[in-house]
């Protein structure tokens, strides 16, 4: 069987994980209590106004006839009507993925050449003062939470040297670059200490294995050992680590849109569970778990092509 | 090329890229505009100006549509809008506008009587209009002709004119509405009638507005447009703002208004008609006993929990609504805080269970400073406070269900009129019962709606000071401080004051000026 047979049998095994997902989520919300049309038409209305708005939205129904319409729009392809926006959230979604998707993309990119840069130096200078100092970093960098490296780049960057901005999100891509460069740090700096520190363990190993002691007694230069076998083994435990850290962030953007004010899948998901957005939370659930899906499903590809031994 | 350079370069290469490309994008920003950036910390759900109360939509709102009357920068006095004149029928239940001439909405088409009429009778009589509360009165609403409104009360009622200015009597267009049906309208109400007309609305993002070139005042408004941008945390905000990326941000918080006012923006903090209060459910007990609420009352220190949330910029409360309202009761002194008549109060209500649980809506800083020092301060009365801090959404529901002791919480009135104030917190007759406090006092009622009938000023301020004083002796609820508003703008924004009702009534006088 080809190695890269489970790509077929994958998007199927997503349709039970979301069809999970998303009966979980609604059931949670439907639980909690507060009642999204008092919180839209706000205090001062009268409960005829609100009488005619559950209506609308079916919030009069039983839950269960609630969820099986759900469903029924959802397999059209029919996310709902956000109750707060009174708007279609396809749009509304569609609106906030781009700069979620971009920050993560831009922040992992960061991490990775930051984890290679670091991986390699720590390695290479084992026990020298190049290890030293970037433990050092790591140790700092992991025990310092986001939204407080985020502060501070702010702090530094924008309002003191005044040579980043704060808060935006652009419509060329290019100019976002610019304009997210200090949360895509931030998302850096708490992700690469993590990879960082796991990658000069894992060279460090592979450079005392049989194989490569074996290649340097034979004479190979130590260059050459490091740059074209324990350097490309040692990427397979990070980029699983990687995956990991990817999907764990998919869902924690929200206290990076938060400090730098990007309008994202995070920023939206906690507007809609404060407002009791059902159907919102519920599709913004429902892009997240696609989302650490297809990119755990991509770190698997990855695995696979770099190691012929995996069998997913 | 050795590793240190590599490492030197690559630092060089990660942050310099970015910084370049930062020069290729600010010289592609248009020159010359004067857009104004405002900040708010939640975001416009509705362009349609009946169908919500909430800040940032009636705020994006009153710069769309004008309204028959128009506030003054302060709202301290009201006067004509886009209505040239009106006249009051004897018995005071006849008002009849006479609009200036040749309004035009911001397509450039005619606005008309029948627009006035077709707003009022949406914002009075849809089914989903969101505060008719105030405007119970209004029974018929019809144009004469087309430079002539004419509506009919079923009462005496002076407030109404002053009504005539808030933000849900914006004048919408019939044609508008009709073509694009009530929810495509508030979503890109593309005719508008204010100083500003719609661009464009990044749902959960910002509305973007442009200058009307058809307003009804001459060379007004000043601004090119305006950006109403939903910035989540304020603190970002205030940061956007010393960077340049806003030019306000509302809502800044008390503890950092001294620390900003010398760190090159402008710290203003304006009068509003807030009130923020503990509210307690009198149709159970403990508050169900008059001698308890009292005892409450008299253990709390206004004034230590006004300078401790506010830092200065708020008052302490003395009556149950602001003293920026009209026939404030300036008679009235803040209660001292008194533990042994409290104590004495306490054992006359023979309460056995001197202790109830305090609502709080979790996550906001001002209301866990109050209620841990409302705990501190009635534990020494010997009466003992839990606070449960929950979900916004939950407090509500528990609130209007009744389902709760006390609950902190804030309101303020759109007008300087005391009729709809009273109204909401001490109306036992009203929808919403005293703001779900329960409290229902036959006399005050009464007075309310003498109150609201009644022209001669000096008769009527003596009806609320009677109000206020029996709300006071009472305890309908425990005013605690009224805030002011603030916010942190940038040294470039002229004439803009927000204004006691949450508006920027003079927004078409605001400007960006060179500096």
């Amino acid at each position: 069987m080809n190695r890269f047979a489970f790509l077929l049998r994958r998007p199927f095994e997503l349709i039970p994980v979301l069809f999970g997902i998303s009966l979980i989520s609604f059931l949670l919300l439907q639980l909690t209590p507060g009642d999204p049309v008092r919180l839209l038409l706000g205090p001062k209305a009268s409960e005829e106004a609100i009488a005619l708005i559950r209506q609308r939205y079916g919030l009069d129904q039983p839950v269960v006839v609630q969820y099986l319409y759900y469903i029924k729009n959802l397999l059209g392809g029919d996310l709902g009507q956000s109750i707060s926006f009174r708007s279609a959230i396809g749009p509304v979604l569609l609106q906030r993925i781009g700069p979620t998707v971009y920050l993560l993309v831009y922040g992992l990119t960061l991490s990775v050449l930051l984890t290679l840069l670091l991986g390699v130096s720590a390695a290479r200078s084992r026990g020298g003062w190049v290890d030293q100092t970037i433990r050092l970093i790591c140790v700092m960098g992991v025990g310092v939470p986001s939204y407080f490296v985020g502060l501070l780049l702010v702090l530094l960057f924008s309002l003191k040297f005044k040579v980043f901005p704060v808060s935006g999100y652009d419509k060329s891509a290019l100019a976002n670059l610019y304009h997210l460069f200090l949360p895509a740090l931030t998302i850096a700096i708490s992700v690469t200490p993590i990879l960082t520190r796991n990658f000069r363990a894992t060279l460090m190993a592979q450079m005392n294995a049989g194989y490569a002691i074996a290649a340097l007694s034979k004479g190979v230069p130590e260059a050459q050992v490091f740059w074209r076998h324990v350097f490309w083994n040692s990427l397979l435990p990070t980029i699983s680590l990687f995956g990991v850290v990817a999907s764990f962030l998919i869902g924690g953007t929200v206290v990076i849109e938060n400090v730098f004010n990007i309008p994202g899948l995070g920023l939206l998901l906690v507007r809609s569970v404060l407002s009791r957005d059902y159907l919102v939370v519920q599709g913004v659930t429902l892009v997240m778990a696609a989302g650490i899906v297809l990119s755990n499903l991509l770190i698997d590809v990855l695995m696979a092509a770099l190691d012929p031994r995996i069998k997913t | 090329m050795d590793r240190r350079s590599f490492i030197t370069s690559a630092l060089a290469a990660g942050l310099g890229g970015p910084l370049l490309l930062d020069r290729l994008i600010s010289t592609a920003h248009a020159a010359g505009t004067k857009v104004l950036r405002i900040g708010y910390a939640a975001p416009v759900q509705t362009l349609d100006p009946i169908k919500t109360v909430f800040g940032p939509d009636i705020i994006s709102q009153g710069m769309m549509y004008a309204r028959l009357m128009k506030a003054n920068a302060d709202e301290s006095e009201v006067g004509p809008g886009l209505a040239e004149s009106w006249t009051i029928s004897d018995d005071g239940m006849t008002y009849v506008f006479k609009l200036r001439a040749g309004l035009k909405f911001s397509d450039g088409s005619p606005l008309t009587a029948e627009d006035v009429a077709f707003s009022y009778n949406r914002m009075r009589f849809q089914k989903d209009t969101a505060y008719a509360a105030p405007f119970q009165p209004l029974k018929t609403i019809e144009a004469v002709d087309p430079m002539t409104v004419k509506f009919g009360l079923d009462r005496k009622f002076p407030p109404f004119l002053k009504l005539c200015e808030i933000w849900n009597t914006g004048i919408v267009s019939k044609a508008n509405v009709t073509a694009l049906g009530d929810d495509q309208f508030g979503l890109t109400p593309t005719v508008t009638s204010g100083p500003f007309k719609f661009v464009e609305w990044k749902t959960g993002d910002r509305v973007t507005m442009a200058r009307n070139e058809n307003y009804y005042l001459p060379g007004l408004p000043k601004l090119d447009g305006i950006e109403f941008i939903f910035v989540s945390d304020v603190n970002t905000g205030v940061s956007m703002v010393q960077a340049g990326e806003l030019d306000v941000s509302m809502g800044v918080p008390f503890g950092r208004m001294k620390e900003l006012e010398g760190a090159g923006v402008t710290v203003v903090s304006e009068p509003s008609s807030a009130t923020y209060d503990m509210l307690l459910n009198q149709s159970q007990p403990p508050f169900d006993n008059l001698a308890f609420r009292q005892a409450v009352s008299f253990g709390i220190d206004r004034q230590v929990i006004n300078d401790t949330v506010t830092a200065g910029y708020g008052t302490a409360a003395t009556s149950i609504f602001s003293p920026k309202l009209a026939f404030f009761d300036t008679s009235l002194k803040v209660i001292a805080r008194d533990v042994e008549k409290a104590k004495a109060l306490l054992a006359q209500s023979g309460v056995a269970d001197a202790s109830f649980t305090l609502l709080t809506n979790a996550g906001t800083t001002d209301e866990d400073k109050t209620a841990v020092l409302i705990q501190a301060q009635l534990a020494e009365v010997g009466i003992t406070v839990t606070v449960s801090s929950v979900d916004p959404g939950q407090v509500w529901t528990q609130l209007v269900a009744g389902d709760y002791q006390a609950q902190l919480n804030w309101w303020y009135n759109e007008t300087t009129d005391p009729d709809n104030a009273v109204r909401w917190c001490v109306w036992g007759a009203g929808d919403n019962k005293s703001y779900y406090t329960r409290y229902n006092n036959d006399e005050v009622n009464k007075l309310i709606d003498e109150g609201a009938g009644e022209q001669d000023e000096a008769k009527r301020a003596a009806i609320y000071a009677k109000i206020q004083q029996i709300c006071v002796d009472e305890v309908a609820q425990v005013a605690l401080y009224h805030p002011s508003w603030t916010s942190a703008r940038s040294k470039a924004v002229t004439g803009l004051t927000f204004d006691l009702g949450s508006q920027y009534a003079a927004i078409d006088s605001a400007d960006l000026t060179e500096g």
